[in-house]
C-alpha cells in the first residue's frame, strides 16, 4: 500500500471496521451453534465477512490475516455452492471460531502499534485438510465439477463466427499482438474485455489464447506470449491503435495489417483451438441468494464514528455554556435596571434552547450495553464447554444505556465475575442433580436504571458463597479487625473484595490467582461505582455493580454553611423554613430530631458534618432543608438558600478519595470550587 | 475534474479509495454500500466514473451494473474485484462494466485505470 | 514521521535531566524535577475546603476550569503550619494523571543538577526521618533536598500503616 497515504487514520478505520464485523460473525456463530444445521444465509454471512476481512487485510499487507481468511473463505465457498452432506458442524464452528480470535489477537497487537506478525498457517493447513475432507466424502457420494472454484454452469460451446464475407475495399484485416503490464492480474479477463469492446467496430474476430474465459491457467500464456487478436474493421490503423492504448493496463500494443492468406492461417490457427463463450446471461441466482436480508446492511441506521475526545471537548462546552448562561441571565448589573421583560423572555427562551442541546449531547454519549454483554456470550460457550458444565446466559437490559467513557471499565470486571460464577458458583451436572437443582445452571446479567445511577447485576444459580471459609480466610489474612458478632452477611460478603484473598485452593486456568475481586472493586471504583456481595448459601451469589451515570449538569440550590457554599440537588429538596428551636426534640443519645406535620425527620446539622466553625449554630437564625431519596428523609440545618443555579457536577480529583456526605464538585460562576451535596449518603451513611 | 460514486459494503475500502481518488485530482461525490444503495446513488447522483465492488449484499456489483446501465447505458464502471472472481468480472463486463481491478490494488493502478475511462 | 517526533522528545527529556525547581519549605531548600512541573501559581487564591481530609489537603482550586487538590508541603511534613503571605505559591505537578497544587513558602529559581551530585538521603538511623525525600544535590556548598514526587502523592492507605509503625 502506497506510503505516501496517511496511514493512522487508515489503521483506525481497518481496526474499527473488522474488529465490529468479527463481533458480529462471532455472534451469528454462537447464536446458531446450537441448531444442527447452518442456514445459507448464515453460510452467506461468513462467506461474505471472511472475504471483506480478506481483502482489507491484503491491502494492508497483514498475510497472516489475509491468507486465513482466504481459507475460511475457500472452505464456506465450498460449503455454499455444494452443499455438502457430510459436515461436522461443531468442528466448522470450532474453526470460525478459531480464526475469529486469531484475528482478533493479530488486531490487538496492531491496537497496541506491534506488528500482526502472527503465522497462521497451522491454521490455513488445518482448514485445508478439513476441507479436503469434505471434498473427498462428497465424491462418493456425487460427481463434482473439478474446477471447484468456478459455481456450476458452466458449459462449453463452440463459437463459430457469423460473418464470412471476404474483405472489401474498405475493410481491412489486423493483427493485434496486446502485452498487458505486468502485476495488473487477471489478464485473461483483461483479454476479455478489450475483445468485448472490440466486437462493436469489428468483425471475425478471433484470439490466441481461445480460452481465456474458461481457462485462468490462459493467465500465463498471456504474459509470456502476449495475447494475439484477428480482426477485420473499417477503421483506419490510427483508430484501432488509439481504441486499444485508451485501455489501461496495456504495455504494448503491435498492431498490423493482415495479407489474405496470413488471415487464413491465423484464422485456422485460432479456431483450431476451442473456443468457448458463454451466453451473456445474468447469473440469477447469485444476485438473488446474495439480496438475502440478513441483520446488517439495510436494517443498519445511519451511523458515523466520532473520536471520542471530541465529545468529551463538546461536553465540556456545553457546560461552560450552561454556566455563562446563568452569568448573563442573573448579572449583577441587571439588578439596577428597572423592567425586563422583554430581557426575561429571551433569556427563558435561550435557556430552553440549550437545554435542548445538553440533552442531546449527553444522549450521544450514551451508548448501550448491548455490544459488551452479548460479548459473554462466548466466554460462557467457551467456558462451559471446558468446564464440562451446562451454563445458560440470560441477558436482561441490555440496550440499557451508559456513558461510553465508562463501558470500557465494564468489560473487564463482568467477565471475571462471569468467570468466578462458572468456575467456583456454579456446581457440576451431577452435582447438580443430586441436589434436585435444573441441570443447565443460569447465570443472570442484568442491566438497569434506577434514580441516576445503571445497576449491573450477575447473578448465578450455583453454590452461593461459603460464610464460614471466608470468614477464616479473611482472619487468617488479617483483613478482618471487628468481632464476628459485630459483622453483617454483607460485611463478611464484602471481604472477597479486599486485595489478596482467595479461597480457592486450585488457580484454575480461567480464574488465576487472588487478585480478581479486588481489581473488579477498583475498576468499578475508578468510574465512581460500587460494588455489593451478596449470596445465599445453596442457591446463588448475586454481585451488584452500581455506576452513576455521566458527568451531568443539575439544578442546584447554593447552601451557606458559614464561610463555605455547597450545592444542594434541587431534586433531592422536599421543602425548606424557618424552624422554631422548641420544635427540635433531642433524644436519649444527643441526636435532635424536629417533628413536621406529624412525621418525625433526624436533624444533620451541615456545620457539624463538614466541621465548620463560623456557621451559624442557633436553629432560629438558620433554615432547615427537608431531603429526600427512596430510602428516607432528613432534615439539613443549614445558615442560608443563596439561590438556585445550574451547576456542572465535575469529580473529585482523585487524589482525595471519598469523601462522606460529598458526591462531587462544580465551579461557581465567580470562579470558585463548589462541594456538591450526596444527599444519598446523609440519609444513609452505611449505604451510597 | 471527473466526479466518481464509490459503491463497496467494507468502510476500509470506500475510505481507502476515496483517499486515493481524492489525493489523484477526482471528485468523490458519494458513496455506497450495496448495489441497490450504488444503483439508486447513481440516479441521483449521475457521476462521470463509479468504482463497484463485486460481492455486496442486498445486490451484488453485477446486479448494479446491469440497473446502472438502465439508468445510463453509457454509464463508466469500473469493478473492483478478488483475485479468483474471473467469472463474476467476465459477468460484469459483459453486464457492461467498462474495466476492473483487482485486489489489493496499488494507487497507480487505480489512478491508470480511472484515466483511462 | 514518528522518528523524529521520538528524537525530538528524548532530546528534550535529556535536555531537562538533571534540572530542579528549587523551593522554600520552611527553612529547608528543596528542589522537584522540573518534568513533574506543569506550572506555577503566584499567590494563594480561593481555596475550598473539604471535611474528613488529612490535614495538609487543604481543599481544591479552579486552575482555568479543572479542579485539583492543594496540599500544604509544611504540614506535610509534620511541620509548623506557616502562614500564607505574598510570597507564597502554588507548584502545580503532574504526575501518572494526578494533578496536585503543593503550597509552598517561595520559589527560587531552576537550577541544574549533575547526577553525580545526587547521593542518597541518610537513613533513619541518623535521625532523618522524611520519607519524601529522593536523595541530596550538592551545588557548591548549598545542599539541596531533591522530594520524590510520588511519595509526596502515595495515597492515605500507605499512609496509615505508616502511622501505626
Amino acid at each position: 500500500m502506497d506510503k505516501s497515504l496517511s496511514k493512522e487514520p487508515m489503521l483506525e478505520m481497518f481496526i474499527f471496521e473488522n474488529l465490529q464485523l468479527l463481533e458480529q460473525l462471532e455472534q451469528t456463530i454462537l447464536a446458531h451453534e446450537k441448531e444442527r444445521c447452518l442456514e445459507n444465509a448464515v453460510i452467506n454471512e461468513i462467506f461474505r465477512i471472511m472475504h471483506t476481512i480478506k481483502g482489507a487485510a491484503a491491502m494492508m499487507m497483514y498475510d497472516g490475516i489475509s491468507s486465513l481468511a482466504h481459507a475460511i473463505e475457500d472452505l464456506f465457498f465450498y460449503i455454499r455452492e455444494f452443499h455438502p452432506d457430510e459436515m461436522d458442524y461443531s468442528k466448522i464452528c470450532d474453526i470460525v471460531l478459531e480464526g475469529i480470535d486469531f484475528i482478533k489477537n493479530e488486531i490487538g497487537k496492531l491496537e497496541q502499534d506491534q506488528e500482526a506478525d502472527g503465522d497462521s498457517s497451522p491454521f490455513v493447513e488445518n482448514i485445508g485438510q478439513y476441507l479436503l475432507q469434505i471434498k473427498e466424502a462428497s465424491r462418493n457420494s456425487k460427481l463434482i465439477n473439478e474446477a471447484a472454484a468456478r459455481p456450476a454452469g458452466h458449459r462449453k460451446k463452440f463459437y463459430i463466427s457469423t460473418s464470412k464475407s471476404p474483405p472489401t475495399e474498405s475493410i481491412k484485416r489486423y493483427h493485434a499482438l496486446i502485452y498487458f503490464t505486468p502485476g495488473c492480474e487477471m489478464e485473461n479477463i483483461r483479454a476479455f474485455n478489450l475483445v468485448h469492446k472490440l466486437k462493436d467496430q469489428a468483425e471475425q474476430i478471433d484470439y490466441i489464447p481461445a480460452d481465456i474465459i474458461e481457462n485462468n491457467d490462459s493467465v500465463e500464456f498471456i504474459r509470456e506470449n502476449g495475447f494475439a487478436v484477428i480482426f477485420s474493421t473499417h477503421l483506419q490503423q490510427e483508430a484501432i491503435n488509439e481504441l486499444f492504448m485508451k485501455e489501461a493496463f496495456i504495455d504494448s500494443l503491435d498492431l498490423r495489417v493482415m495479407e489474405d492468406e496470413e488471415w487464413e492461417i491465423e484464422q485456422l490457427r485460432a479456431r483450431n483451438q476451442i473456443v468457448l463463450e458463454e451466453e451473456p446471461s445474468v447469473r440469477n441466482n447469485e444476485v438473488r441468494e446474495i439480496g438475502a436480508n440478513l441483520h446488517s446492511g439495510s436494517t443498519r441506521q445511519s451511523l458515523i464514528s466520532v473520536n471520542v475526545d471530541k465529545l468529551d471537548r463538546l461536553m465540556d462546552m456545553v457546560g461552560e455554556l450552561v454556566i455563562s448562561e446563568t452569568m448573563v441571565a442573573f448579572n449583577p448589573d441587571l439588578r439596577t435596571a428597572a423592567k425586563l421583560d422583554n430581557f426575561h423572555k429571551a433569556t427563558r427562551q435561550h435557556r430552553k434552547i440549550i437545554n435542548e442541546l445538553q440533552d442531546i449531547v449527553m444522549s450521544i454519549r450514551m451508548v448501550p450495553l448491548s455490544m459488551t454483554f452479548q460479548k459473554m456470550n462466548r466466554l460462557v460457550r467457551d467456558m462451559s464447554k471446558k468446564l464440562k458444565k451446562n451454563v445458560e446466559l440470560v441477558i436482561i437490559g441490555e440496550e440499557t444505556e451508559v456513558d461510553k467513557n465508562i463501558i470500557e471499565h465494564l468489560s473487564d470486571p463482568i467477565m471475571h465475575l462471569i468467570r468466578n460464577a462458572i468456575d467456583h458458583g456454579v456446581e457440576s451436572p451431577g452435582k447438580r442433580a443430586s441436589l434436585g437443582k435444573p441441570p443447565a445452571a443460569r447465570v443472570y446479567l442484568e442491566a438497569k436504571n434506577e434514580g441516576g445511577d445503571v445497576y449491573i447485576i450477575i447473578r448465578d444459580d450455583g453454590a452461593g458463597l461459603n460464610k464460614e471459609k471466608i470468614l477464616e480466610r479473611a482472619r487468617a489474612r488479617g483483613l478482618i479487625q471487628k468481632p464476628d458478632s459485630n459483622l453483617s452477611d454483607g460485611e463478611i460478603y464484602s471481604t472477597i473484595l479486599l486485595p489478596g484473598f482467595s479461597t480457592c485452593e486450585e488457580i484454575s486456568e480461567f480464574s488465576g490467582r487472588g487478585v480478581g475481586m479486588d481489581v473488579v472493586l477498583k475498576n468499578i471504583e475508578e468510574v465512581g461505582g460500587t460494588v455489593l456481595v451478596d449470596s445465599t448459601p445453596g442457591q446463588g451469589t448475586t454481585i451488584s455493580l452500581k455506576i452513576p451515570l455521566t458527568l451531568a449538569i443539575i439544578n442546584g440550590m447554593r447552601v451557606k454553611v458559614g464561610n463555605s457554599i455547597y450545592i444542594l440537588p434541587i431534586t433531592s429538596i422536599k421543602e425548606s423554613f424557618k424552624a422554631k428551636p422548641d420544635n427540635i426534640i433531642v433524644d436519649p443519645d444527643g441526636n435532635e430530631m424536629l417533628m413536621v406535620r406529624g412525621e418525625c425527620y433526624p436533624v444533620l446539622r451541615l456545620h457539624q458534618k463538614f466541621q465548620l466553625k463560623s456557621a451559624l449554630k442557633k436553629i432560629a437564625e438558620g433554615i432547615i432543608v427537608i431531603v429526600q431519596n427512596d430510602s428516607g428523609s432528613i432534615c439539613l440545618f443549614v445558615d442560608a438558600l443563596l439561590g438556585e443555579q445550574q451547576v456542572v457536577v465535575k469529580a473529585l480529583p482523585k487524589f482525595i478519595g471519598k469523601i462522606a456526605g460529598i458526591s462531587a464538585c462544580t465551579l461557581l460562576g465567580d470562579g470558585r470550587a463548589c462541594l456538591i451535596i450526596d444527599v444519598a449518603n446523609l440519609i444513609n451513611p452505611s449505604k451510597g | 475534474m471527473k466526479s466518481v460514486l464509490i459503491v463497496d459494503d467494507a468502510m476500509f475500502m470506500r475510505y481507502t479509495l476515496r483517499k486515493i481518488l481524492e489525493k489523484n485530482g477526482f471528485l468523490v461525490v458519494g458513496e455506497a454500500e450495496n448495489g441497490l444503495l450504488g444503483a439508486q446513488k447513481y440516479g441521483e447522483l449521475l457521476p462521470d466514473i463509479v468504482t463497484m465492488d463485486i460481492t455486496m449484499p442486498e445486490l451484488n456489483g453485477i446486479g448494479a451494473v446491469q440497473l446502472i446501465k438502465q439508468i445510463n447505458p453509457q454509464a463508466n464502471i469500473v469493478m473492483i474485484s478478488a483475485m479468483g472472481q474471473q467469472h463474476l468480472v467476465r459477468e460484469a463486463i459483459l453486464a457492461g462494466a467498462s474495466n476492473f481491478l483487482v485486489k489489493p490494488f496499488s494507487e497507480e493502478r487505480v489512478v491508470e485505470v480511472l484515466n483511462s475511462i | 514521521m514518528s522518528e523524529i517526533l521520538d528524537e525530538a522528545v528524548l532530546q528534550e527529556e535529556d535536555t531537562q535531566k538533571g534540572k530542579f525547581l528549587t523551593f522554600l519549605v520552611g527553612k529547608e531548600e528543596y528542589g522537584i524535577e522540573i518534568k513533574y512541573v506543569t506550572e506555577i501559581i503566584g499567590g494563594i487564591q480561593a481555596i475550598t475546603e473539604i471535611p474528613d481530609v488529612p490535614e495538609y489537603v487543604k481543599g481544591i482550586i479552579n486552575l482555568r476550569g479543572k479542579i485539583i487538590p492543594v496540599m500544604d508541603v509544611n504540614l506535610r511534613f509534620n511541620k509548623e503550619a506557616r502562614d500564607y503571605n505574598d510570597r507564597t505559591c502554588i507548584i502545580v505537578i503532574d504526575i501518572d494523571e494526578l494533578s496536585v497544587g503543593l503550597i509552598v513558602d517561595n520559589v527560587a529559581e531552576v537550577i541544574s543538577i549533575a547526577d553525580a551530585d545526587i547521593v542518597p538521603p541518610p537513613d533513619v538511623r541518623s535521625g532523618f526521618h522524611n520519607r519524601y525525600i529522593k536523595g541530596i544535590g550538592k551545588i557548591g556548598s548549598e545542599v539541596k533536598l531533591i522530594l520524590d514526587c510520588q511519595r509526596l502523592l502515595s495515597t492515605e492507605e500507605l499512609e496509615n500503616l505508616d502511622y501505626i509503625n
